[in-house]
Protein backbone atom coordinates (compact mmCIF):
# COMPACT_ATOMS: atom_id res chain seq x y z
CA UNK A 1 0.00 0.00 0.00
CA UNK A 2 1.51 3.79 -1.10
CA UNK A 3 1.80 6.00 2.26
CA UNK A 4 1.32 9.71 0.75
CA UNK A 5 3.32 11.80 3.62
CA UNK A 6 4.58 15.57 4.23
CA UNK A 7 5.28 16.64 7.53
CA UNK A 8 3.85 14.90 10.30
CA UNK A 9 0.08 14.27 7.72
CA UNK A 10 0.25 11.24 5.82
CA UNK A 11 -2.51 9.91 3.74
CA UNK A 12 -2.88 5.69 3.02
CA UNK A 13 -3.52 4.67 -0.05
CA UNK A 14 -5.91 1.55 -1.03
CA UNK A 15 -4.38 -1.45 -2.18
CA UNK A 16 -3.48 -0.88 -6.34
CA UNK A 17 -3.90 2.65 -5.99
CA UNK A 18 -1.22 4.79 -7.58
CA UNK A 19 -0.40 8.46 -5.93
CA UNK A 20 2.34 10.73 -6.54
CA UNK A 21 4.17 14.17 -5.04
CA UNK A 22 3.23 16.92 -7.17
CA UNK A 23 4.16 19.79 -5.16
CA UNK A 24 7.93 19.77 -5.51
CA UNK A 25 9.78 21.41 -8.27
CA UNK A 26 10.94 17.58 -9.84
CA UNK A 27 7.05 16.94 -10.35
CA UNK A 28 5.98 19.51 -12.02
CA UNK A 29 9.10 21.44 -13.12
CA UNK A 30 7.26 24.75 -13.53
CA UNK A 31 7.49 26.59 -10.13
CA UNK A 32 8.10 29.92 -11.55
CA UNK A 33 4.71 30.39 -12.96
CA UNK A 34 2.17 27.79 -11.39
CA UNK A 35 0.92 26.63 -7.75
CA UNK A 36 0.45 23.00 -7.18
CA UNK A 37 -1.58 20.42 -5.07
CA UNK A 38 0.71 18.16 -3.14
CA UNK A 39 -0.58 14.96 -4.47
CA UNK A 40 -2.45 13.44 -7.15
CA UNK A 41 -3.90 10.41 -6.79
CA UNK A 42 -5.27 7.76 -9.25
CA UNK A 43 -8.14 5.93 -8.37
CA UNK A 44 -9.94 3.59 -10.89
CA UNK A 45 -12.94 5.93 -12.04
CA UNK A 46 -11.92 9.31 -10.40
CA UNK A 47 -8.58 11.51 -9.74
CA UNK A 48 -7.87 12.98 -6.70
CA UNK A 49 -6.60 16.61 -5.97
CA UNK A 50 -4.73 15.95 -2.37
CA UNK A 51 -3.67 19.09 -0.50
CA UNK A 52 -2.08 19.13 2.95
CA UNK A 53 -2.43 21.95 5.88
CA UNK A 54 -0.76 21.43 9.24
CA UNK A 55 -0.93 24.33 11.55
CA UNK A 56 -0.64 21.69 14.43
CA UNK A 57 2.37 20.45 13.19
CA UNK A 58 4.23 19.72 16.23
CA UNK A 59 7.08 21.19 15.07
CA UNK A 60 5.09 24.10 13.96
CA UNK A 61 6.08 27.67 16.30
CA UNK A 62 2.75 28.46 17.80
CA UNK A 63 2.55 31.83 16.49
CA UNK A 64 2.43 30.52 12.91
CA UNK A 65 -0.49 28.15 13.98
CA UNK A 66 -2.46 30.98 15.05
CA UNK A 67 -1.67 33.25 12.01
CA UNK A 68 -2.69 30.52 10.00
CA UNK A 69 -5.71 29.74 12.19
CA UNK A 70 -6.69 33.33 10.99
CA UNK A 71 -5.86 33.06 7.72
CA UNK A 72 -8.53 29.98 7.45
CA UNK A 73 -11.21 32.09 9.60
CA UNK A 74 -10.66 35.04 7.60
CA UNK A 75 -11.30 33.23 4.18
CA UNK A 76 -7.73 34.23 3.14
CA UNK A 77 -6.82 30.85 2.47
CA UNK A 78 -9.10 30.45 0.09
CA UNK A 79 -7.85 31.96 -3.23
CA UNK A 80 -4.64 29.83 -2.36
CA UNK A 81 -6.39 26.70 -2.44
CA UNK A 82 -8.74 28.07 -5.31
CA UNK A 83 -5.30 28.32 -7.45
CA UNK A 84 -3.76 25.26 -5.79
CA UNK A 85 -6.58 23.56 -7.71
CA UNK A 86 -6.80 25.70 -11.00
CA UNK A 87 -2.83 25.22 -12.16
CA UNK A 88 -2.77 21.41 -11.46
CA UNK A 89 -6.34 20.72 -12.82
CA UNK A 90 -4.67 23.02 -16.11
CA UNK A 91 -1.18 21.21 -15.78
CA UNK A 92 -2.76 17.55 -16.14
CA UNK A 93 -5.34 18.25 -18.95
CA UNK A 94 -2.36 20.21 -20.95
CA UNK A 95 -0.45 17.24 -20.31
CA UNK A 96 -3.66 15.32 -21.83
CA UNK A 97 -3.91 13.69 -17.91
CA UNK A 98 -7.42 14.97 -17.16
CA UNK A 99 -10.01 12.38 -18.03
CA UNK A 100 -11.65 10.97 -15.13
CA UNK A 101 -13.68 13.18 -12.76
CA UNK A 102 -11.24 14.87 -10.48
CA UNK A 103 -11.55 15.36 -6.91
CA UNK A 104 -10.09 18.43 -4.40
CA UNK A 105 -9.65 17.34 -0.89
CA UNK A 106 -7.97 19.40 1.80
CA UNK A 107 -7.15 17.95 4.60
CA UNK A 108 -6.47 20.36 7.65
CA UNK A 109 -4.23 19.56 10.70
CA UNK A 110 -6.55 21.60 13.21
CA UNK A 111 -8.87 19.66 15.44
CA UNK A 112 -9.83 23.21 17.06
CA UNK A 113 -11.60 23.96 13.91
CA UNK A 114 -15.37 23.16 14.28
CA UNK A 115 -17.46 21.57 11.62
CA UNK A 116 -19.31 24.97 11.10
CA UNK A 117 -16.18 26.40 10.20
CA UNK A 118 -14.96 23.71 7.82
CA UNK A 119 -18.51 24.01 6.13
CA UNK A 120 -18.29 27.72 5.83
CA UNK A 121 -14.94 26.70 4.03
CA UNK A 122 -15.86 24.22 1.81
CA UNK A 123 -18.92 26.55 0.75
CA UNK A 124 -16.30 29.51 -0.13
CA UNK A 125 -14.25 26.82 -1.96
CA UNK A 126 -17.07 26.21 -4.22
CA UNK A 127 -17.58 29.67 -5.41
CA UNK A 128 -13.84 30.17 -5.98
CA UNK A 129 -12.98 27.09 -7.94
CA UNK A 130 -15.93 27.91 -8.94
CA UNK A 131 -18.14 24.23 -9.23
CA UNK A 132 -20.85 25.68 -10.80
CA UNK A 133 -21.08 28.35 -13.95
CA UNK A 134 -22.47 31.49 -14.51
CA UNK A 135 -25.72 31.97 -13.19
CA UNK A 136 -25.47 28.77 -11.10
CA UNK A 137 -25.55 26.53 -13.81
CA UNK A 138 -23.49 23.51 -14.36
CA UNK A 139 -20.35 23.48 -16.35
CA UNK A 140 -20.79 22.06 -20.19
CA UNK A 141 -17.23 20.25 -19.54
CA UNK A 142 -17.36 20.32 -15.24
CA UNK A 143 -13.39 20.54 -14.18
CA UNK A 144 -14.08 19.36 -10.26
CA UNK A 145 -16.27 16.57 -9.63
CA UNK A 146 -16.52 17.77 -5.66
CA UNK A 147 -14.16 19.47 -3.28
CA UNK A 148 -14.25 19.82 0.76
CA UNK A 149 -12.01 20.87 3.00
CA UNK A 150 -11.55 18.10 6.03
CA UNK A 151 -10.52 17.59 9.71
CA UNK A 152 -8.77 14.45 10.01
CA UNK A 153 -11.86 13.06 12.06
CA UNK A 154 -14.30 14.31 9.15
CA UNK A 155 -11.29 12.96 6.90
CA UNK A 156 -11.81 9.10 8.09
CA UNK A 157 -15.71 9.43 8.28
CA UNK A 158 -16.49 10.37 5.12
CA UNK A 159 -13.02 8.43 3.21
CA UNK A 160 -12.39 5.53 5.88
CA UNK A 161 -10.90 3.45 3.01
CA UNK A 162 -7.83 6.44 2.25
CA UNK A 163 -7.52 6.24 5.74
CA UNK A 164 -5.54 9.92 6.96
CA UNK A 165 -3.31 10.45 10.67
CA UNK A 166 -0.40 11.99 11.98
CA UNK A 167 2.70 10.36 10.91
CA UNK A 168 4.30 10.91 14.71
CA UNK A 169 7.36 10.75 16.11
CA UNK B 1 -26.31 45.89 43.73
CA UNK B 2 -25.83 42.56 44.93
CA UNK B 3 -25.60 40.04 41.64
CA UNK B 4 -27.55 37.17 40.83
CA UNK B 5 -25.50 33.70 41.66
CA UNK B 6 -28.49 30.82 41.33
CA UNK B 7 -31.39 29.63 40.10
CA UNK B 8 -33.57 26.65 41.30
CA UNK B 9 -36.43 25.46 39.52
CA UNK B 10 -38.08 22.54 40.71
CA UNK B 11 -41.08 21.21 37.88
CA UNK B 12 -41.32 24.69 36.72
CA UNK B 13 -43.09 24.84 33.33
CA UNK B 14 -40.55 22.37 31.43
CA UNK B 15 -37.68 22.09 34.52
CA UNK B 16 -38.25 19.33 36.58
CA UNK B 17 -34.82 19.89 38.89
CA UNK B 18 -32.67 22.30 37.97
CA UNK B 19 -30.20 24.17 40.18
CA UNK B 20 -27.74 25.94 38.34
CA UNK B 21 -24.52 28.67 39.50
CA UNK B 22 -24.27 31.88 37.09
CA UNK B 23 -21.35 34.13 36.35
CA UNK B 24 -21.62 37.48 37.71
CA UNK B 25 -20.34 38.45 34.03
CA UNK B 26 -21.85 37.13 31.08
CA UNK B 27 -24.30 33.98 31.11
CA UNK B 28 -25.43 32.75 27.27
CA UNK B 29 -28.05 30.04 27.34
CA UNK B 30 -28.69 28.29 24.44
CA UNK B 31 -30.75 25.05 23.58
CA UNK B 32 -33.47 23.70 21.06
CA UNK B 33 -36.68 25.06 20.71
CA UNK B 34 -38.82 24.37 23.72
CA UNK B 35 -35.80 24.11 26.35
CA UNK B 36 -36.94 27.06 28.60
CA UNK B 37 -34.41 29.24 27.71
CA UNK B 38 -36.69 32.46 27.81
CA UNK B 39 -38.69 30.64 30.67
CA UNK B 40 -35.04 30.99 32.68
CA UNK B 41 -34.70 34.55 32.01
CA UNK B 42 -38.74 35.49 33.15
CA UNK B 43 -38.16 34.01 36.71
CA UNK B 44 -34.96 36.01 36.84
CA UNK B 45 -36.06 39.20 35.40
CA UNK B 46 -39.10 39.02 37.99
CA UNK B 47 -36.93 38.33 40.93
CA UNK B 48 -34.70 41.64 39.75
CA UNK B 49 -37.59 44.09 38.66
CA UNK B 50 -39.69 43.80 41.99
CA UNK B 51 -36.60 45.72 43.43
CA UNK B 52 -36.98 48.95 41.56
CA UNK B 53 -39.47 51.71 41.05
CA UNK B 54 -43.30 50.80 40.91
CA UNK B 55 -42.75 47.35 40.58
CA UNK B 56 -41.51 47.30 44.35
CA UNK B 57 -45.15 47.18 44.85
CA UNK B 58 -45.97 44.03 43.49
CA UNK B 59 -44.93 40.62 44.83
CA UNK B 60 -42.61 37.86 42.66
CA UNK B 61 -45.72 36.14 42.07
CA UNK B 62 -47.68 38.65 40.74
CA UNK B 63 -45.00 39.73 38.64
CA UNK B 64 -44.38 36.28 37.67
CA UNK B 65 -47.70 35.79 36.49
CA UNK B 66 -47.56 39.15 34.83
CA UNK B 67 -44.20 38.12 32.57
CA UNK B 68 -45.31 34.62 32.20
CA UNK B 69 -49.16 35.82 31.10
CA UNK B 70 -50.75 32.53 32.26
CA UNK B 71 -54.24 31.65 30.46
CA UNK B 72 -56.61 33.22 32.84
CA UNK B 73 -53.86 34.05 34.77
CA UNK B 74 -53.48 31.18 36.58
CA UNK B 75 -50.12 30.74 38.14
CA UNK B 76 -50.44 27.11 38.89
CA UNK B 77 -49.85 26.48 34.50
CA UNK B 78 -46.40 27.46 35.38
CA UNK B 79 -46.20 24.32 36.89
CA UNK B 80 -44.30 21.49 35.12
CA UNK B 81 -47.17 19.37 33.29
CA UNK B 82 -47.61 15.71 34.55
CA UNK B 83 -50.48 13.57 35.29
CA UNK B 84 -50.28 13.78 39.28
CA UNK B 85 -50.74 17.08 41.61
CA UNK B 86 -47.48 18.74 41.49
CA UNK B 87 -45.55 21.21 43.56
CA UNK B 88 -43.25 23.80 42.11
CA UNK B 89 -40.75 25.81 43.48
CA UNK B 90 -38.79 28.51 42.01
CA UNK B 91 -36.10 29.99 44.09
CA UNK B 92 -33.35 32.85 42.84
CA UNK B 93 -29.94 33.80 44.85
CA UNK B 94 -27.92 36.45 45.10
CA UNK B 95 -24.23 37.49 46.18
CA UNK B 96 -24.17 37.23 50.16
CA UNK B 97 -27.05 34.59 49.96
CA UNK B 98 -29.86 36.47 50.00
CA UNK B 99 -33.08 33.94 48.63
CA UNK B 100 -36.36 34.67 46.96
CA UNK B 101 -38.75 31.87 46.43
CA UNK B 102 -42.06 31.21 45.23
CA UNK B 103 -43.90 27.91 45.96
CA UNK B 104 -47.13 27.07 44.35
CA UNK B 105 -49.23 23.67 42.76
CA UNK B 106 -50.50 23.01 39.63
CA UNK B 107 -53.77 23.71 41.22
CA UNK B 108 -52.95 27.49 42.41
CA UNK B 109 -55.17 29.96 40.59
CA UNK B 110 -54.38 33.26 42.27
CA UNK B 111 -50.75 34.49 42.54
CA UNK B 112 -51.57 35.46 45.89
CA UNK B 113 -52.36 32.27 47.17
CA UNK B 114 -48.49 31.83 46.33
CA UNK B 115 -45.93 31.16 49.53
CA UNK B 116 -43.60 33.44 49.00
CA UNK B 117 -40.11 33.76 51.40
CA UNK B 118 -37.41 35.86 51.84
CA UNK B 119 -39.51 38.55 49.71
CA UNK B 120 -38.99 42.04 52.50
CA UNK B 121 -35.15 41.02 52.92
CA UNK B 122 -35.00 40.53 48.86
CA UNK B 123 -36.38 44.35 47.89
CA UNK B 124 -34.04 46.20 50.37
CA UNK B 125 -31.31 45.25 47.99
CA UNK B 126 -31.94 46.96 44.56
CA UNK B 127 -31.11 45.17 41.35
CA UNK B 128 -31.68 47.16 38.22
CA UNK B 129 -32.55 45.59 35.12
CA UNK B 130 -33.65 45.16 31.40
CA UNK B 131 -35.54 42.94 29.51
CA UNK B 132 -35.32 42.94 25.90
CA UNK B 133 -37.55 40.69 24.01
CA UNK B 134 -36.84 39.05 20.91
CA UNK B 135 -39.66 41.57 19.23
CA UNK B 136 -38.68 44.89 18.84
CA UNK B 137 -40.92 47.44 21.06
CA UNK B 138 -39.58 51.36 20.42
CA UNK B 139 -41.30 51.15 17.13
CA UNK B 140 -44.92 50.25 18.70
CA UNK B 141 -44.76 52.94 21.63
CA UNK B 142 -47.24 55.14 20.92
CA UNK B 143 -50.36 54.37 22.50
CA UNK B 144 -48.86 51.33 23.31
CA UNK B 145 -48.40 52.10 27.47
CA UNK B 146 -52.24 53.50 27.46
CA UNK B 147 -53.62 50.28 26.14
CA UNK B 148 -51.96 48.39 27.92
CA UNK B 149 -52.47 50.10 31.25
CA UNK B 150 -56.17 49.82 30.43
CA UNK B 151 -55.74 46.03 30.02
CA UNK B 152 -57.08 46.39 26.62
CA UNK B 153 -54.34 43.74 25.38
CA UNK B 154 -52.66 41.22 27.08
CA UNK B 155 -49.40 41.71 26.35
CA UNK B 156 -46.40 40.05 28.66
CA UNK B 157 -45.49 42.61 30.78
CA UNK B 158 -41.83 42.35 29.36
CA UNK B 159 -42.77 44.40 26.49
CA UNK B 160 -44.58 47.13 28.59
CA UNK B 161 -41.39 47.30 30.57
CA UNK B 162 -39.17 48.21 27.79
CA UNK B 163 -41.23 50.61 26.80
CA UNK B 164 -41.25 51.77 29.85
CA UNK B 165 -37.40 52.22 30.44
CA UNK B 166 -36.62 53.53 27.60
CA UNK B 167 -38.90 56.39 28.01
CA UNK B 168 -36.68 57.03 31.28
CA UNK B 169 -35.35 60.69 31.09
CA UNK B 170 -31.24 60.64 30.76
CA UNK B 171 -29.35 60.54 33.47
CA UNK B 172 -27.82 63.96 34.82
CA UNK B 173 -24.51 64.42 35.72
CA UNK B 174 -21.04 63.71 34.48
CA UNK B 175 -21.12 60.46 32.48
CA UNK B 176 -17.50 58.44 33.63
CA UNK B 177 -14.78 57.40 31.23
CA UNK B 178 -15.99 54.30 29.71
CA UNK B 179 -19.53 55.04 29.74
CA UNK B 180 -19.29 57.32 27.20
CA UNK B 181 -16.63 55.74 25.17
CA UNK B 182 -19.48 52.79 24.82
CA UNK B 183 -22.29 56.08 23.84
CA UNK B 184 -19.89 57.15 21.23
CA UNK B 185 -19.11 53.21 19.77
CA UNK B 186 -23.21 53.07 19.91
CA UNK B 187 -23.51 56.21 18.05
CA UNK B 188 -21.08 55.45 15.17
CA UNK B 189 -23.00 52.40 14.91
CA UNK B 190 -26.12 53.81 14.76
CA UNK B 191 -25.20 57.05 13.18
CA UNK B 192 -26.94 59.45 15.05
CA UNK B 193 -28.70 59.68 18.13
CA UNK B 194 -32.01 58.99 19.79
CA UNK B 195 -34.38 61.43 20.95
CA UNK B 196 -38.33 60.77 22.22
CA UNK B 197 -40.98 63.73 21.34
CA UNK B 198 -44.29 62.67 23.34
CA UNK B 199 -44.69 58.57 22.86
CA UNK B 200 -42.77 58.61 19.58
CA UNK B 201 -38.92 57.55 18.86
CA UNK B 202 -36.73 58.98 16.36
CA UNK B 203 -33.14 58.35 15.32
CA UNK B 204 -31.60 61.90 15.15
CA UNK B 205 -28.81 62.66 12.56
CA UNK B 206 -27.39 64.89 10.01
CA UNK B 207 -30.55 64.16 7.91
CA UNK B 208 -33.08 64.83 10.37
CA UNK B 209 -34.99 63.12 12.25
CA UNK B 210 -36.09 59.66 11.18
CA UNK B 211 -39.00 57.54 13.45
CA UNK B 212 -38.28 54.31 14.43
CA UNK B 213 -40.72 52.34 12.09
CA UNK B 214 -38.22 53.38 9.23
CA UNK B 215 -35.51 52.00 10.70
CA UNK B 216 -34.33 48.47 10.33
CA UNK B 217 -34.62 46.30 13.55
CA UNK B 218 -31.22 45.37 13.80
CA UNK B 219 -30.36 49.44 14.29
CA UNK B 220 -33.07 49.82 16.73
CA UNK B 221 -32.09 46.91 18.87
CA UNK B 222 -28.64 49.14 18.73
CA UNK B 223 -30.39 52.38 19.37
CA UNK B 224 -32.28 51.03 22.64
CA UNK B 225 -29.13 49.65 24.17
CA UNK B 226 -28.23 53.31 23.61
CA UNK B 227 -30.72 54.62 25.19
CA UNK B 228 -30.71 52.25 28.11
CA UNK B 229 -27.03 53.26 28.75
CA UNK B 230 -28.08 57.16 28.83
CA UNK B 231 -30.73 56.89 30.96
CA UNK B 232 -28.82 55.09 33.01
CA UNK B 233 -30.68 51.82 33.31
CA UNK B 234 -27.60 49.67 32.35
CA UNK B 235 -25.13 50.97 35.16
CA UNK B 236 -22.67 49.12 37.24
CA UNK B 237 -24.20 46.28 39.34
CA UNK B 238 -27.48 46.02 36.79
CA UNK B 239 -28.94 43.35 35.00
CA UNK B 240 -29.09 42.94 31.52
CA UNK B 241 -31.69 40.19 29.75
CA UNK B 242 -31.62 39.40 26.07
CA UNK B 243 -33.75 37.10 24.45
CA UNK B 244 -32.43 36.52 20.96
CA UNK B 245 -29.75 39.01 20.28
CA UNK B 246 -29.41 38.13 17.06
CA UNK B 247 -33.26 38.15 15.78
CA UNK B 248 -33.59 40.37 12.70
CA UNK B 249 -29.94 41.10 13.03
CA UNK B 250 -27.51 41.33 10.43
CA UNK B 251 -24.83 38.28 11.05
CA UNK B 252 -22.22 41.28 9.61
CA UNK B 253 -23.55 43.66 12.78
CA UNK B 254 -23.26 40.13 15.11
CA UNK B 255 -19.69 41.41 15.99
CA UNK B 256 -20.35 45.17 17.13
CA UNK B 257 -23.73 43.48 19.39
CA UNK B 258 -21.33 41.42 21.01
CA UNK B 259 -18.50 43.88 21.51
CA UNK B 260 -21.41 45.91 23.15
CA UNK B 261 -22.39 43.02 26.04
CA UNK B 262 -18.71 42.52 26.95
CA UNK B 263 -18.48 46.58 27.33
CA UNK B 264 -21.12 46.66 28.95
CA UNK B 265 -20.16 43.86 31.38
CA UNK B 266 -16.60 45.09 32.12
CA UNK B 267 -18.23 48.10 33.15
CA UNK B 268 -19.97 45.47 35.94
CA UNK B 269 -23.17 44.71 34.24
CA UNK B 270 -24.60 41.52 34.69
CA UNK B 271 -26.23 39.91 31.27
CA UNK B 272 -28.35 37.10 30.87
CA UNK B 273 -28.39 36.20 27.06
CA UNK B 274 -30.43 33.22 25.19
CA UNK B 275 -29.16 32.58 21.35
CA UNK B 276 -29.66 30.07 18.62
CA UNK B 277 -27.18 31.97 16.68
CA UNK B 278 -23.82 30.32 15.75
CA UNK B 279 -22.06 33.16 15.01
CA UNK B 280 -22.95 35.26 17.90
CA UNK B 281 -21.90 32.45 19.72
CA UNK B 282 -18.61 32.11 17.49
CA UNK B 283 -18.31 35.67 18.00
CA UNK B 284 -17.91 35.55 21.99
CA UNK B 285 -15.46 33.29 21.58
CA UNK B 286 -13.35 35.27 19.31
CA UNK B 287 -13.13 38.11 21.42
CA UNK B 288 -13.41 37.20 25.05
CA UNK B 289 -10.55 38.75 26.44
CA UNK B 290 -8.61 36.93 29.51
CA UNK B 291 -10.70 38.79 32.36
CA UNK B 292 -14.12 38.54 30.65
CA UNK B 293 -16.05 35.73 32.76
CA UNK B 294 -18.38 34.10 29.96
CA UNK B 295 -20.42 30.98 31.26
CA UNK B 296 -22.28 28.88 28.51
CA UNK B 297 -25.28 26.99 29.84
CA UNK B 298 -27.01 24.28 27.46
CA UNK B 299 -30.44 23.69 27.84
CA UNK B 300 -31.90 19.70 26.84
CA UNK B 301 -33.89 17.28 27.38
CA UNK B 302 -33.03 14.13 29.30
CA UNK B 303 -34.35 10.85 28.95
CA UNK B 304 -37.35 11.75 31.08
CA UNK B 305 -38.03 14.20 28.46
CA UNK B 306 -36.79 17.14 31.63
CA UNK B 307 -34.91 19.75 30.81
CA UNK B 308 -31.43 20.05 32.93
CA UNK B 309 -28.59 22.16 32.38
CA UNK B 310 -24.53 22.05 31.52
CA UNK B 311 -22.48 24.98 31.92
CA UNK B 312 -18.82 25.17 30.41
CA UNK B 313 -16.25 28.76 30.94
CA UNK B 314 -14.91 27.74 27.58
CA UNK B 315 -16.89 27.91 24.10
CA UNK B 316 -15.43 24.29 23.34
CA UNK B 317 -16.78 22.82 26.55
CA UNK B 318 -20.23 23.55 25.89
CA UNK B 319 -21.82 20.55 25.75
CA UNK B 320 -24.16 19.40 24.20
CA UNK B 321 -24.36 22.67 21.83
CA UNK B 322 -27.23 22.96 19.70
CA UNK B 323 -25.86 25.07 17.65
CA UNK B 324 -22.97 23.67 16.53
CA UNK B 325 -24.74 20.02 16.15
CA UNK B 326 -26.99 21.67 13.42
CA UNK B 327 -23.95 22.65 11.44
CA UNK B 328 -22.34 19.26 12.05
CA UNK B 329 -25.29 17.48 10.61
CA UNK B 330 -25.58 20.11 7.31
CA UNK B 331 -21.42 19.51 7.03
CA UNK B 332 -21.57 15.98 7.23
CA UNK B 333 -24.68 16.19 4.43
CA UNK B 334 -22.44 18.72 2.34
CA UNK B 335 -19.27 16.04 2.50
CA UNK B 336 -21.94 13.13 1.37
CA UNK B 337 -22.91 15.41 -1.70
CA UNK B 338 -19.40 16.73 -2.32
CA UNK B 339 -17.84 13.26 -2.09
CA UNK B 340 -20.31 10.53 -2.44
CA UNK B 341 -18.69 9.98 -5.94
CA UNK B 342 -15.61 8.73 -4.50
CA UNK B 343 -15.88 4.90 -4.55
CA UNK B 344 -13.73 2.55 -2.20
Amino acid sequence: MTVLAEDDLQITLPSGVVGRKFDDETSHGLSHCMKAVDFIVEMDDCVLFVEFKDPENPKAKPKDSAAFIKKFLSGAIDSDLKAKYRDSWLYEMAEGRAKKPIYYLVLMGASSLSEAELLARTDALKRQIPVTGPGDRPWKKPFVAGCAVMNLASWNKVLPHIPASRVGP
Amino acid sequence: MSKITNIKLDNFTSFAGLDQPFSTGVNIIIGANGTGKTHLLKVLYAACAITVGEDKEKSFSLKLRNVFNPYEGRIGRLSRRQSTSVKTKATVTREGGAKLSAEFSNHTHKFDDVKLSGETAWKKDELASAYIPVKEMLAHAPGFLATAAKREIAFEEVYVDIIKRAFLPKLMGPIDKNRQRLLTALQKAIDGKVVAKGEHFFLKNKQGDLEFTLLAEGMRKLALIWLLIQNGTLLSGSVLFWDEPEANLNPALMGEVVEVILELHRLGVQVFLTTHNYVLLKEFDLRKQKDDQIRYISLFRDASEAVTAKASDSYLGVDPNAIAATFSDLYDRELKRSLGGIKP
